[in-house]
């Protein structure tokens, strides 16, 4: 019934942005960077694979001089000489390979660490608008996984590329120090293989980079797929996905493949090289042996030689891979922190202080605010609050209550006006010095992994009678023990619980301006009688921005804001604005009327839950 | 216990047999391929023994060039087998791999909604990638590696035994030590390797609550605690992987070394068995090579363990979720093919969605004659989505009956149902493809190279999207995956209707559906969707006065029942019902509306 849809286009499910899989010179470079902050360890770690090559390749060339020197002239004492030396050499480099893969590890390690730390700090300092544009799950891959790759590349293939690079050097000079015409000889396929090996890498580049871009198509289709499985089922196209799944599939399958190949043409062809050398060798240097113009033991060296010399290039084109997927790691890694921060990020690793004798005067001037383009959602606002005035704001979804807490932590700026605090633009102000001004209390609290202590301190050091403050606020929601790890992110915490916990966050900061988002939205009216109780006489002649939609929580502020689609629409306290008969007046006439009417309180909100 | 630990293999390796099964050609032209290899690999170090005892009993030099020539012969004959060994066993692996990907997303699609509400789609992503991974792996490099490790260990002794016992009994001292390190060892990867992992995923936790708590963390400006934290993680981290490197790291360095003491034992007895002429000065050569041959084998085991062992890990989860049956299976009582009147009766009907504890419908009884336009009104999590999901029959009908057309939805054909159901939620899912295509979703047989793009536009139009499309830039040809085509959540949402209807439903269900569409335009669609051609029954869940009142039944939904039903007339006469609440409300949020715009218009300024 459903065949293959002929129109179906894979290539729609292709990343462009996924990296070309070529590696540009300047990641190398910025990579070489964090390196060289290690260069003791580097140091000391080529050192060790110096002497570590030296002592593998003169194994072969201890056993030639054994031949020639002790078992042709029949020199018993010698060779137990020569066993001593063989097995101190033997020693030496288990010892120098034992070290210097631990100092690569430990390299890659601290390489690692320092990118993780560096991409977290700067992750801290971005500004939100990146959060609303890149889900969280993939910025978490670059901080853990991306860097893990990039510390495999350190410790497994670079040591590998290095330590081959060397043998294959050092035996090269080897052979042609010891017997330069048979040196010559050996290594007259080499230049036929470094081509070869140029050629397949080259070709493995390629085809590694196919077969990457098509498991990516092949992940990005089926996650769009598992998202959308609904919609399958609704339509009945689960035929119709199979297939084109089969179809993906299968392309992913034979770029596999299309890899495979090269490097089953690869391998084949060091194999046959060698063999090659090999024959050269015995043919030569067998004659070259008989007619006595070179040792026996030179010649048994020579076997050796060419024989280690072909494994040291299969082990590059193995690790090629690790190499590879290790710079597109740090591409990645690199083009984030590329990405401009909302202040230095070097303010993050400080603790911050707050500025002193903070008043609390805030005067928004003629403000304008879009999140994007001229979709405004303030416009020309304008509003004096004075020090220690308890401000209500209320109005619909979208009329902008939210944005101005926003902007007031800054953490958007208005396209035009000013915001000041204290007769200072927000601007002039240091970002965290800012923040740790306010105390913001959210309908929602956010809980972090840890004890209910560290969620409320957000593990800073308290002290004094604000510590005992906390405790006592805390101890009224019945929890006893402030230390023990909260289970499952706090989900089984009860609202109040969760309430309580907000306040005493705030609390924790004592903050010379105090924010309430709906703080008191989704609690029951005995949790809320005790928090208003515990707010009064924290924030007592602080000044304090309120927003509800429940009128009652704002019955009281100084001066109560109605917005309206990012305008202020009327403002007065709550008997002038009941006198006026507008906007407010009905809300609160309606809201009370429902109230009354409905037996739960919390199912009776505003109009703007029915939307 | 030994016939238990058989079975538990035999369970662990099902899908590895069932693959080097299928495969068995490929399988085993790469094994054959593979032994010739390993067989010929015997060789060099005799004819390099014959070569040097030439040379030193100065035999004539045709011998050499013998020797020469069958060295080359043998290197060509394996790089032969080289080529064929990846080629036939790892190509095989791969199509393996292929194969259990495309089982496993076949399956996928066969499951039901509940299963993707509990799975987190980055856990089924990575079953289909890194599990299915390991299992190719292990069938590939895994037996590959293995069974080159096993002709070797077998094959390389015999030889050396042929050519002087009394060498290889020397040569062979320190073997036993390496079955004793690798055991010990192994068991200390095994553990500190589990720390790093949890320890790892620790930081990844980590890092996911800061992000997203991002918003805290800045508003309290504590980004230094938070770094700290992360450092701290991090460090421990790092200390569990130098824990693990100090020994990971030492495995292979030490197995080499316990070859080359061979190597000592060799100079040293074997040198000595050559000055007193008990072995010719060719064997010693040989045994050298044959000593290091031995190194690779004793790594390669090691190796193919752990290759087998991360596939036994990725066929667990694999399993456990291709056993997951779909909880909606196909009627058993097949009726066939027939067109739904319309008629949808729900009978004491209870709901829990699968896997939860509690009850969104509370034995429902509610009747919907066929062509009647239905209105739903209720508040968020009063059940009403639960309610029509069941429609389609997304989720079982368990406790209760649901009737579409007198026959209970368990007996319909599910996808004659669902052909037949235009089911629209309040969340909006388009796939990466053109406009027409995603329209033309429910046209099985339509095909955009061939077939006239009448019935698209038709429904576009009903949906009021049409002008939207033809403003994109490619029109109905619009990729919906390039970036720059920024569709707003209104036209989306349109879209989606549009695909509903083109399939002409006989139901048609809009959950919710037009919540960001604006006032004119919602007027229009539902306009044009009365004046739809063979429509039938339509369900809206809305909450805009003008949608609702004119329906033929009103339904008001509250806490998983059916509160009030009647038409709008009927409904009001109860001043203090639940729809009259509903009314009052919506009207004063409409009346608030226009009151702040009126505001507005005025200048703005109280």
């Amino acid at each position: 019934m459903s065949q293959p849809n002929p129109d179906f286009d894979v290539d729609s499910y292709l990343d462009k942005e996924e990296g070309q899989g070529k590696f540009h010179r300047r990641t190398l470079r910025r990579l070489v960077g964090y390196v060289l902050a290690n260069r003791y360890l580097l140091a000391a770690g080529i050192f060790l694979i110096l002497v570590a090559t030296a002592a593998t390749l003169l194994e072969p060339r201890l056993f030639g001089y054994a031949i020639d020197e002790a078992l042709i002239p029949q020199r018993p004492l010698l060779l137990k000489q020569l066993v001593g030396l063989f097995l101190i050499i033997e020693l030496t480099r288990l010892a120098s390979v034992l070290l210097h893969s631990y100092l690569f590890e430990k390299l890659g390690q601290n390489v690692m660490q320092r990118l993780r730390i560096e991409l977290f700090a700067h992750l801290q300092c971005l500004p939100v608008s990146i959060f609303d544009k890149h889900p969280v799950g993939r910025l978490v891959t670059r901080v853990t996984n991306d860097v893990s790759n990039l510390a495999e590349m350190f410790s497994a293939g670079f040591v590998t590329i290095i330590g081959n690079v060397l043998v294959v050097v050092g035996i090269l000079t080897w052979l042609l120090i010891l017997d330069w015409e048979l040196g010559l000889i050996a290594c007259s396929v080499f230049p036929f293989l470094m081509l070869a090996s140029a050629y397949f890498s080259k070709q493995l580049r390629v085809a590694y980079r196919e077969a990457r871009s098509k498991l990516s198509a092949l992940n990005a289709f089926l996650a769009e797929n598992i998202l959308g499985m609904r919609v399958v089922h609704l339509f009945n196209r689960q035929r119709l996905h199979i297939q084109r799944f089969k179809q993906i599939n299968d392309w992913y399958a034979n770029a596999q493949i299309g890899s495979v190949r090269v490097f089953a043409y690869f391998q084949p062809a060091i194999t046959w090289s060698s063999g090659v050398a090999v024959a050269l060798v015995i043919w030569f240097g067998g004659q070259w042996t008989t007619n006595g113009s070179i040792k026996p033991g030179v010649l048994v060296a020579f076997f050796s030689y060419v024989l280690t010399l072909f494994q040291p290039l299969r082990e590059i084109a193995d690790k090629w891979n690790i190499f590879l997927s290790g710079m597109t790691s740090a591409e990645r890694i690199f083009s984030i922190l590329d990405w401009t921060p909302e202040h230095q990020a070097r303010d993050s690793e400080n603790p911050v202080k707050r500025p002193e004798g903070i008043q609390g005067h805030i005067v928004f001037d003629k403000v304008w605010f879009a999140y994007s383009g001229e979709n405004w959602v303030l416009k020309d606002f304008s509003l004096e609050i004075k020090p220690g005035m308890k401000i209500g704001v209320v109005g619909h979804t979208g009329a902008g209550k939210t944005t101005l807490i926003s902007l007031l932590l800054r953490f958007y700026s208005p396209q035009k006006g000013t915001i000041t605090l204290d007769g200072r633009d927000l601007k002039d102000y240091s970002l965290r010095e800012l923040r740790s001004i306010y105390g913001m209390i959210q309908q929602d609290v956010f809980l972090f992994s840890g004890s209910i202590w560290d969620n409320a301190t957000l593990w800073r050091e308290l002290g004094g009678s604000l510590e005992a403050d906390l405790k006592s606020v805390l101890g009224s929601t019945g929890l006893s023990d402030l230390k023990v790890e909260l289970e499952e992110r706090g989900s089984n915490l009860s609202m109040g619980t969760r309430q309580t916990l907000a306040f005493a966050r705030a609390m924790a900061a004592n903050p010379p301006v105090w924010i309430l988002d709906e703080a008191t939205a989704n609690i029951d009216s005995g949790t809320e009688k005790r928090l208003e109780k515990i707010f009064d006489h924290s924030a007592e002649a602080k000044t304090t921005i309120m927003i509800a939609h429940r009128l009652s929580t704002v019955r009281s502020a100084d001066l109560i804001l109605v917005l309206h689609k990012g305008t202020l629409v009327e403002k007065g306290t709550h008997t002038q604005l009941l006198k006026q008969d507008g906007f407010y007046a009905r809300l609160y006439r309606f809201q009370s009327a429902s109230l009354k009417r409905e037996r739960k309180p919390a199912t009776a909100a505003a109009p703007e839950l029915a939307r | 216990m030994s016939s238990g630990a058989f079975a538990r293999f035999k369970e662990d390796s099902s899908f590895l047999r069932f693959y080097l099964w299928k495969y068995r050609r490929g399988v085993g032209a790469g094994v054959a391929s593979l032994l010739m290899v390993d067989l010929l690999e015997l060789l060099p170090p005799i004819l390099l023994m014959h070569a040097v005892d030439t040379v030193i009993q100065k035999k004539p030099a045709v011998h050499l060039l013998y020797c020469a020539l069958a060295y080359l012969g043998i290197a060509s004959v394996q790089a032969l087998g080289r080529y064929g060994w990846r080629m036939y066993l790892i190509r095989s692996s791969m199509l393996a791999g292929r194969d259990l990907r495309q089982e496993y997303a076949s399956h996928l699609f066969q499951l039901s909604s509940s299963f993707f509400d509990r799975r987190k789609i980055g856990d089924l992503m990575s079953v289909a990638t890194s599990d299915v991974e390991a299992i190719r792996m292990a069938m590939g490099n895994g037996l590959l590696t293995f069974a080159d490790a096993f002709f070797y260990l077998i094959t390389v002794p015999i030889a050396m035994l042929w050519l002087s016992p009394k060498l290889t009994l020397i040569a062979m001292i320190p073997l036993p030590l390496i079955p004793w390190f690798v055991a010990r060892n192994e068991q200390k990867i095994h553990q500190r390797f589990r720390k790093v992992q949890d320890s790892f995923s620790h930081l990844s936790a980590l890092a996911q609550e800061n992000l997203n708590g991002i918003r805290v963390v800045k508003a309290f400006a504590q980004e230094d605690k938070q770094l700290s934290r992360f450092r701290k993680a991090g460090e421990n981290f790092i200390r569990l992987n130098m824990n693990l490197a100090r020994v990971q790291t030492s495995f292979g360095p030490m197995l080499d070394f316990f070859m080359s003491l061979g190597l000592v034992l060799l100079l040293w007895v074997g040198g000595d068995s050559v000055i007193t002429g008990a072995v010719s000065l060719g064997t010693f050569v040989a045994f050298q090579r044959y000593i290091q041959k031995m190194v690779w084998p004793m790594t390669a085991i090691g190796m193919a363990i752990n290759f087998y062992q991360r596939s036994v890990v990725g066929s667990e989860r694999l399993k456990e979720i291709l056993a997951v049956k779909s909880d909606t299976p196909e009627s058993t009582s097949a009726i066939g093919p027939r067109k739904i009147q319309g008629k949808i009766e729900f009978r004491n009907l209870s709901f829990r969605f699968p896997g939860t504890s509690s009850d969104v419908l509370k034995g429902v009884n509610l009747v919907i004659e066929a062509g009647q336009r239905i209105s739903m009104i209720g508040e968020i999590g009063s059940g009403k989505s639960a309610l029509l999901s069941l429609i389609p029959r997304l989720y079982p009908v368990q406790d209760g009956m649901l009737f579409i057309d007198d026959i209970d939805i368990n007996h319909w054909p599910l996808e004659e149902l669902r052909k037949q159901v235009g089911y629209v939620s309040q969340e909006v899912f388009l796939f990466s493809e053109t406009v027409c295509e995603n329209v033309a979703y429910g046209l099985h047989q339509w095909r955009s190279s061939v077939d006239s793009l009448d019935p698209i536009e038709g429904a576009a139009k009903l949906a009021q999207v049409h002008h939207d499309v033809q403003g994109l830039s490619a029109g109905y040809q619009t990729r919906l995956s390039e970036r720059g085509v920024n569709l707003s959540g209104g036209q989306k949402q349109r879209l989606t209707i549009a695909r509903a209807v083109a399939k002409n439903p006989a139901i048609l269900v809009l959950d919710d559906a037009l919540s960001s569409v604006d006032v004119q335009t919602e007027e229009q669609i539902l306009q044009s969707l009365r004046s739809r051609s063979g429509r039938n029954t339509e369900i809206i869940s809305a909450h805009r006065i003008s949608t609702v009142r004119d329906a033929d039944k009103i339904i008001v939904f509250d806490a998983g029942q059916v509160r009030q039903q009647g038409t709008h007339d009927e409904l009001i006469m109860d001043r203090r019902g639940a729809y009259q609440v509903f009314l009052e409300q919506q009207q004063l949020s409409e009346d608030l509306e226009q009151l702040g715009d009126a505001y507005l218009a005025q200048g703005g300024n109280p």
